[in-house]
């Protein structure tokens, strides 16, 4: 079936302090993304923001607990609320995280990693198709940050990846600050992690700031974009083409028009690039 | 290891789960010259914890502050332990906090249970389903069936009979003041939202239980008995039914096969107030 990229430009998280100014203005940004469970409710003040801003821009659901590689079964209900939601949107991406969060029917609610193995390979490809047949679209799902790694691994995670997408014929929301904030961790080039993904995969690209904790970085959402995110920003443009891209800031979030900054200096990379069109792998 | 394997050992790392071999997680995770492979997995947990007490805290701003940072951590590490997340929307973590209170021995203030009670059904009525209110005409519109008729009361709406007076608590620690000590005594509370905003307020005790009645489906003249000792309990009973349709709190009144009723006579009007 293949993935076809939808051209939507440069976006920002929807996030409970610029509802007000969401729902007084048009939003000063191509896309907005909204985390998925946040608008599951079927009343209230974040719905009406949400389809207020979507009579306007397009929008891109988020998912952070579809939990496609846990053992656990999928759940009916969460699946059943998300394909509502997603009626009700009509969203242009719907994505979620190649990662795993419950546990005999309990959840974490964190992104917890994968070994890279056949075993979950196989696993995570059946249940990307179950869910992409729920909900009669293609799905993307996104790398995550990780701090820790699994004796068992014999892949890559972006061979990993790069297989999930294929074989479950899904799409990559490519986390460069994720990619940067695990090769800090685990100690690979995240050129070669670049170099290893299909570009013809990747819908959405994501943008974030992270904490230095010394001996690790974590992946707090909670500051700028750095440098040396911006730079392997201009890495992924430069092998993959324009792509729509997110600008993440989920604490300490600042005024909406400092997010949106944020977002213009990525529209301002890609363009200042002069890139070709998209390149295929 | 499986994958079912892996998941089990993590997911009781990560909550800190008993009797878990140290041995294992050199088995299982890498880990590196600088930061162990224990280390690691470290991080998730400490992060799964303060994750959830972030959660915990949106729900229960008031709760948080009324027992401080480190009561309130500790109270949250022992719900979590207790009753785990069973829902994939964090939001709905907090909706067995107030019976868990209830069932705890030794609390600082014996109304922290009904604090609970009362910023669950604010978190619950902020995310519920819209729906238009009647009026009072709606009411007339049901002509002789009216004490057979049944109300259907707005999807943001809860009434709660709580055992302390922790609405005025509640308002102290809204405007920062010292909270009053506990108050014991039984208080009917109706929490609803009109709009995006939510409101709560406090109601008579028959009146809760009116609502309560009506919430249960249960005909319009069950409903009013509830009213029965007032001195005149036909009159509470239509000022009652009318300042509930002029805040918003019913959705629809239906008209079905009649029923005698002692206090509403058929055609009753219903004031506005």
């Amino acid at each position: 079936m293949g993935f076809s990229r939808i051209p939507i430009g440069h976006g920002v998280g929807l996030r409970p302090r610029h509802y007000g100014r969401m729902l007084d203005e048009r939003p000063p940004v191509d896309w907005v993304e909204a985390i998925s469970e946040n608008f599951m409710a079927p009343g209230g003040r974040p719905l009406a923001v949400l389809e207020k801003v979507r009579s306007e821009v397009p929008v891109a659901l988020h998912g952070v607990s579809l939990s496609i590689g846990s053992v656990d079964a999928l759940a009916p209900s969460y699946l059943q609320r998300l394909a509502t939601l997603a009626a009700r949107i009509e969203p242009a991406l719907v994505s979620d995280h190649l990662c795993w969060g419950s546990h005999g029917g309990r959840y974490v609610h964190d992104l917890l990693p994968l070994p890279y193995t056949e075993e979950s390979l196989a696993h995570v490809v059946g249940r990307v198709r179950v869910v992409q047949d729920t909900l009669r679209r293609q799905i993307l799902l996104e790398n995550i940050s990780s701090y820790v790694a699994f004796q068992d691994s014999t892949m890559t995670e972006w061979e990993f990846l790069s297989e999930v997408a294929g074989q479950a014929d899904c799409g990559i929301l490519l986390d460069i600050n994720n990619v940067y904030v695990s090769a800090r961790n685990h100690g690979f080039d995240p050129i070669a992690y670049l170099d290893g993904i299909p570009g013809g995969r990747i819908g959405q690209l994501h943008l974030a700031g992270h904490c230095d904790k010394g001996r690790y970085l974590l992946d707090s959402h909670d500051a700028a974009v750095p440098d040396a995110v911006w730079d392997l920003y201009r890495e992924a443009l430069r092998r993959f083409g324009p792509i729509p891209t997110l600008v993440e800031w989920d604490d300490n979030v600042p005024e909406l028009d400092q997010l949106v900054v944020q977002s213009r200096t990525a529209a301002a990379i890609e363009h200042e690039m002069a890139i070709p069109k998209a390149v295929n792998a | 290891m499986t994958l079912a394997e892996t998941q089990e050992l993590f997911y009781r790392l990560v909550t800190r789960g008993p009797d878990v071999d140290p041995s294992a997680v050199a088995g299982c995770f890498l880990g590196s010259p600088d930061l162990d492979a224990a280390e690691r997995v470290g991080i998730y947990a400490d992060m799964y914890l303060w994750r959830l007490v972030d959660g915990l805290r949106e729900d229960f701003p008031k709760l948080a502050a009324l027992l401080g940072d480190r009561a309130f951590l500790a109270l949250c590490r022992d719900y979590v332990a207790a009753d785990p997340s069973d829902d994939p929307d964090l939001g709905r973590l907090g909706r067995r906090l107030a019976p868990f209170l209830r069932a705890r021995p030794n609390l600082a203030r014996p109304d922290l249970p009904a604090l609970a009670a009362l910023e669950w059904a604010r978190a619950e009525v902020f995310f519920a389903a819209p729906a238009a209110p009647v009026t009072s005409t709606a009411f007339s519109a049901v002509g002789d069936d009216l004490p057979a008729a049944r109300l259907s009361l707005i999807p943001a709406l809860r009434v709660l009979r709580l055992d302390h007076d922790v609405v005025t608590l509640w308002r102290q620690l809204e405007q920062g003041q010292l909270p009053h000590a506990p108050t014991p005594g039984q208080q009917g509370v109706v929490v609803w939202r009109t709009g995006y905003d939510v409101y709560h307020t406090v109601v008579d005790a028959d009146e809760a239980s009116a609502l309560a009645s009506a919430a249960a489906d249960r005909p319009l003249a069950e409903v009013c008995l509830s009213f029965a000792r007032r001195p005149d309990p036909a009159a509470s009973a239509f000022a009652a039914l009318g300042s509930w349709a002029a805040e918003g709190w019913i959705a629809s009144v239906r008209s079905p096969e009649g029923c005698p009723c002692p206090l509403l006579g058929a055609g009753a009007h219903i004031a506005s107030s």
